[in-house]
């Protein structure tokens, strides 16, 4: 067919040149003529249709970034020489990626199939890329037990490495959800206990990966695992060692508001079910076997050797899921709020431990109380079951969120969550106070503002304008703030305050992102391929992002898209082929398919 | 009652300094960290939101920019760094130049060249009028007495002129203003007995700018270092103002020929300490933009400001030593330059930043008297409320 090719393209890119890929389209097999009109964005319909007479041309290739924008003046060109306008054929450099290093050969090869008359997509297909069927998902929290638990099912193979003890992650911590109330353990531990018990995952806790080397499909992972020096297989939790355990450190369970020993188990339904010793506190491994070591010989099972080491693993994947999730910002560097300065000063976290049911004060609401510590000699606060219930509470929402100081974007739960304080206070203290300071309230999930509306009813003072200003004025906080729908400055005699705080990616972030080689957004979290259309891959192939490492969200969408990845493992998997790339493809072997390729 | 917008407010309001208003998403954490914000006057974040909303009218009979300092914690604070405070200092520009009835003030604003053309025009016409007084009269090399170059009697009567015209100017402003705020901005009628039981707040926060000091609860230090700055620059200008209209003429040799009065002279050394020390503070403070926020940024009327009152004191300074030494050709120079710089400068008060002078103790004193209306107001309202309940 006698073909004639047009470059409608002026901006010729960094890896992009026209007259070269016009010199390769001249030789293609029926080509005529080749012109280069430039990017003139009114081509002339007649002068064209001469140009197409004079050469007798049958087919016409526009090729550029955005050829479909002279489609019309070419059709109505084709239509004046009263030719076929169905033979206009597009090659589109922009959306064939022709970029970066492979850009001339991927340009070439999109002229070469639309001269060909053949889609481009139907010849570009990366080569087969086996996978292996194991895959290794980076944190146990809700995203990685729910992705790792869609993938087991499925019957692949999967590694849950998770850095503390046991698996739960934030979730474990929290009492009950937003916006039904449902008990959070209630949700998670079935999930937990599954993870616990299944024959297709691996569980590797206390451990963090160290290296990442492969390609897509086929990744070589080392990972760290530190001693344990508890036998996961022998320990029935008996809690003996815990007992006689001398060494005392605040917990990180429980925010810190609790103390556990240096051989604990985080919470009772930890998963693996096993105690663990903490080697950086425990006074046996700090004077390397001089001292202590009492567990060691109280245990009845004699499961302890605290003279384990740390191991190093290496294991082969195909595809890795992060799902590293986040923490609290810290607070304490907000000054206006007396963290840290004001005992009765909580962040969210905090509040969810002291409000749980298996907390240290066994779910009952207390302030905190002094007591003087006998050896110092200093005052120290701390919240104990027989503490006295608050009876006027703040709540401070967007703390360090939607601020140009700490986090510019919203942490998008607080809202809620803050709302859901308010009705376990209620619940809790039913003559208590509660007032919540909010700059906008995001109620924008199912079932969201409708809680919002119920929490209004319960009598909760919502106050439309952010409290900044939280001090001691003698032995009463005070919380000064902006009541904007009533325009007046309000200040708030209270017993507790908590403060709703932004939200950052976890401590090891960075760490992973140089480990696997994959980027991060300005604010720290990992970036996805497209925001709306893959949000669950990264840049690089059989890598994916699940839950709030790539950004603030709650726990249904955290769950959604951990589904959503075990899909993606799951389906590169069955398809024996990663996610292809087509750099792998030559232009070579473009022709040579698209020579073979018919279509009617 | 409807109510007029301007939409194109905002934008009118970048050129008296206030650039980042838009960016305000009224979380009101401004507001309450306001030491001088409280129940019936509650601002910054109130004005920010009339701005957004372009309500040029009520902005226009409001007192809370006046009620403001500036000590900088709102916009220390400020989560979308919208600067409440730089706009709470934006709108007294834009309120110095509504009050006043020329439309000079928001020509200086608008304009820096305006300014300086004006500036400098009136110092020519006052160097050509001295020196043509002086040449015609009396002798170049004589600096007292009757044959002086510039006797006193007439700088005296010179001054009071001046002076006469900045207050004619002033007293209107600061009526405008009293109409504005006091007729304009309250629906219902002050009574007279509330204007008297208030006077004495005129003087008070005129003499020790006691609302100033309160903002000191964001320094650490003790002393809250621009209010006694500023207190004492402004004590000091207070000071030399009544010394030059009332008593220029003490300043210079009786007759029977060099003998000092010291009991006028010893204020006019306080007040020279006073500026000279207030100047020099300024000038490092808005040079240096780290210590203290309100100082970060600066207004070309304000640069202006500073710059004149430095030369003022300056020459005003070497003016006195070369007179006291004796050197009397080049005290009367200096003089006349000095003069040059005084005139303009009291011209330029009715129109720009000094003017607050006089708006921030009125704007005290009818901020007193707004208060116990609209507590009044509120009460009535409450009452109302309940009945029809």
């Amino acid at each position: 067919m006698r073909t004639g090719i047009f470059f409608c393209q002026v901006e010729e890119g960094l890896h992009l040149n026209i007259d070269a890929i016009a010199k390769y389209s001249a030789n293609l097999p029926g080509v005529e003529t080749v012109q280069i009109l430039g990017l003139k964005t009114r081509q002339d319909a007649k002068v064209l249709s001469e140009i197409i007479q004079a050469n007798s041309l049958e087919r016409i290739v526009i090729a550029g970034d955005m050829p479909g924008y002279y489609k019309p003046v070419f059709t109505k060109a084709m239509a004046l020489a009263g030719l076929n306008t169905d033979e206009i054929r597009l090659a589109s450099f922009q959306e064939h990626g022709a970029r970066g290093d492979v850009a001339m050969d991927r340009a070439k090869a999109t002229v070469a199939c639309a001269n060909m008359a053949v889609p481009f997509s139907l010849v570009a297909i990366p080569s087969k890329n086996p996978v292996n069927h194991a895959t290794l998902i980076i944190g146990g929290g809700i995203a990685g037990i729910q992705a790792s638990l869609e993938i087991a099912n499925a019957g692949k193979l999967v590694y849950l490495v998770e850095q503390t003890g046991t698996i739960g992650g934030h979730m474990a911590m929290f009492d009950k959800t937003f916006p039904t109330l449902d008990c959070a353990a209630c949700i998670l531990t079935p999930k937990m206990v599954s993870i616990g018990q299944h024959d297709m995952i691996n569980l590797l806790t206390n451990s963090r990966i160290t290296e990442v080397s492969g390609k897509p499909g086929a990744y070589r992972v080392k990972i760290h695992q530190r001693a344990r020096r508890v036998d996961v297989d022998a320990c029935v939790a008996c809690n003996i060692c815990t007992d006689v355990c001398p060494v005392k450190v605040e917990s990180e369970f429980d925010s810190k508001i609790s103390l556990r020993k240096a051989i604990y188990i985080p919470f009772p339904q930890a998963v693996p079910n096993a105690y663990l010793v903490d080697g950086e506190n425990c006074s046996y491994i700090l004077s390397e076997g001089k001292k202590c070591g009492v567990c060691v010989k109280k245990c009845p099972k004699e499961c302890i050797n605290l003279n384990e080491s740390d191991r190093d693993i290496d294991i082969e994947v195909g595809n890795i899921i992060i799902a590293t999730g986040y923490e609290l910002l810290d607070v304490g560097k907000i000054e206006q709020y007396g963290y840290g300065k004001i005992p009765n000063v909580l962040t969210s976290l905090e509040f969810e431990r002291l409000t749980n049911a298996s907390g240290s004060t066994g779910g009952r609401i207390v302030t905190k109380t002094k007591s003087i510590n006998k050896k110092t000699g200093k005052e120290e606060w701390a919240l104990t079951p027989d503490g006295l219930p608050p009876r006027n509470v703040a709540i401070i929402h967007c703390v360090g969120s939607r601020n140009k100081k700490y986090n510019a974007y919203c942490s998008r739960v607080c809202c809620m969550y803050s709302l859901k304080f308010a009705h376990l206070i209620k619940e809790k203290i039913p003559n208590a106070n509660v007032y919540e300071f909010y700059i906008d309230m995001r109620a924008f999930g199912k079932g969201y503002e409708e809680f919002a509306e119920r929490i209004r009813h319960e009598g909760t003072f919502v106050v439309r304008g952010h409290s900044t200003k939280v001090e001691m004025k003698g032995e009463q906080i005070v919380v000064r703030g902006e009541d904007i729908l009533n325009d007046k400055i309000v200040e708030f005699k209270v017993d507790m305050v908590i403060l709703a705080v932004g939200l950052i990616p976890a401590p090891g972030t960075e760490d992973i992102t140089r480990i696997l080689g994959i980027t991060r957004d300005s604010d720290g979290w990992f970036s996805e391929l497209d925001y709306n259309g893959n949000p669950t891959d990264t840049e690089r192939g059989g890598i994916y992002v699940a839950g709030m490492c790539q950004g603030p969200k709650d726990i249904p969408d955290t769950v959604a898209q951990a589904s959503a990845v075990a899909a993606g493992v799951l389906g590169s998997i069955t398809s024996g082929k990663g996610i292809g790339h087509l750099s792998s493809v030559s232009l070579s072997e473009i022709e040579a398919r698209a020579k073979t390729v018919h279509i009617l | 009652m409807a109510i007029r917008i301007n939409p194109k407010f905002i934008d009118d309001l970048d050129r008296f300094g206030a650039e980042d208003v838009q960016l305000c998403y009224q979380c009101g954490d401004c507001s309450a960290i306001c030491a001088h914000s409280d129940e019936i006057f509650t601002f910054p974040r109130k004005s920010m939101r009339r701005l957004q909303m372009g309500l040029e009218r009520k902005i226009e009979t409001t007192l809370e920019p006046w009620l403001c300092y500036y000590c900088g914690q709102c916009s220390d604070l400020c989560p979308r760094e919208a600067d409440p405070g730089e706009t709470m200092m934006s709108l007294r520009r834009w309120l110095i130049s509504r009050y006043d009835f020329t439309g000079i003030a928001r020509q200086f604003y608008k304009s820096k060249a305006s300014e300086i053309i004006y500036v400098i025009g009136i110092a020519l016409l006052t160097g050509l009028f001295l020196f043509y007084y002086g040449f015609s009269r009396g002798d170049f090399h004589v600096y007292d007495g009757k044959e002086a170059f510039l006797p006193s009697p007439f700088i005296h009567a010179f001054d009071l002129m001046i002076g006469s015209l900045m207050v004619f100017f002033l007293a209107i402003n600061a009526f405008r203003m009293w109409y504005f705020t006091m007729i304009k901005g309250v629906t219902i009628k002050i009574p007279w007995w509330l204007y008297v039981k208030h006077l004495f707040t005129l003087p008070w926060h005129f003499f020790t700018q006691q609302r100033y000091a309160s903002c000191e609860t964001s320094d650490k230090s003790k002393l809250y270092m621009p209010w006694i700055v500023h207190l004492g620059l402004m004590l000091g200008y207070v000071i030399m103002l009544v010394l030059v209209m009332g008593f220029i003429e003490q300043f210079q040799y009786g007759p029977e020929g060099p003998e000092i009065n010291w009991g006028v002279h010893i204020f006019g050394y306080l007040a020279t300490i006073g500026l000279s020390t207030g100047i020099i503070y300024f000038i490092l403070n808005r040079l240096n933009k780290k210590k203290y926020i309100q100082y970060k940024k600066t207004h070309s009327t304000d640069w202006v400001f500073i710059i004149l009152l430095l030369l003022i004191v300056v020459t005003g300074i070497v003016q006195h030593i070369l007179h006291r030494m004796g050197i009397n050709m080049w005290a009367n120079i200096i003089y006349v330059v000095h003069l040059i710089f005084v005139v303009p400068w009291l011209l330029r008060m009715p129109f720009s930043k000094w003017a607050h002078l006089v708006y921030r103790p009125l704007a005290m004193y009818l901020a007193a008297v707004q208060r116990d209306v609209k507590v009044k107001q509120e009460a009535l309202s409450k009452s109302l409320f309940i009945s029809v309940k």
